[in-house]
């Protein structure tokens, strides 16, 4: 990992089109400016990781069985409702 | 299996048949944190109208995801597009993207939904980014209902 040290209000540039700046120092908590591309997604690791996990589990958790089953707990909250084909 | 594939995989993996690379649905992305995921096709229950539906995931054939329409779950769901995500999905102004979101089912059969990171598919193109809401209060697993309950209860 590479380490560097700034203070408030200098920056650090990732890649061409990325530039960190430290806005902000309080106590144990660091203010980042971030200028990114709107392309680039920025996200708090936190959240990422929420994210994959929610998504590994969705995708570990179906056996196709499970359908009607599921199908049927929803059904009190939804109508007949139909899942939309794009 | 009551639902059936509508559309034939490939039997050697990673390959996509022609039919299912017409339908398929594909996020250029991939999903967040699961960047292999890219390519999907909807796999419906030709019986019956249900209120969810499997995307079968074409680049691992073992990944299946069980997804509902947000709004059926938290009415008055939206999920604000910036300009830059309407335009990497080509989407007009015209055109209203399909929203998915992933239901997870735990051991004891309680059901959750994303909807933290929604599913946005442009119809008119099959292209789709999953969302990450982070101005919102909506979580990875809000609960929806649970299996064996009576209909409808939480």
């Amino acid at each position: 990992m590479l380490v560097l040290s700034r203070k408030c209000d200098q920056s650090l540039l990732v890649g061409d089109n990325i530039v960190v700046t430290v806005l902000g120092i309080d106590g144990d908590r660091v203010k980042l400016g971030i200028d990114a591309p709107r392309s680039v997604s920025v996200l708090r690791r936190e959240v990422f990781e929420q994210l994959r996990s929610a998504n590994t589990s969705a995708a570990a958790a179906i056996v196709p069985t499970n359908l009607q089953s599921v199908a049927a707990a929803l059904r009190g909250r939804t109508g007949q409702a139909e899942v939309r084909k794009p | 299996m009551s639902a059936t594939a509508q559309f034939a995989l490939s039997s050697s993996e990673h390959q996509l048949s022609p039919e299912a690379a017409d339908v398929a649905i594909v996020f250029p992305e991939g999903l967040v944190g699961c960047p292999e995921w890219q390519h999907f096709v909807q796999v419906v229950d030709s019986d019956e109208a249900l209120p969810v539906a499997l995307l079968q995931c074409l680049d691992d054939t073992t990944v299946q995801l069980m997804v509902t329409d947000p709004a059926l779950v938290e009415p008055g769901y939206t999920a604000p597009l910036s300009s830059a995500e309407r335009a990497a999905l080509g989407l007009s102004n015209a055109i209203e993207p399909v929203l998915y979101c992933t239901l997870s089912v735990s051991q004891d059969g309680s059901i959750s939904a994303n909807l933290l990171g929604p599913l946005v598919v442009n119809p008119a193109t099959r292209r789709g980014l999953q969302l990450v809401l982070t101005e919102s209060s909506y979580s990875t697993r809000h609960p929806v209902a649970q299996i064996g309950a009576p209909e409808g209860q939480v």
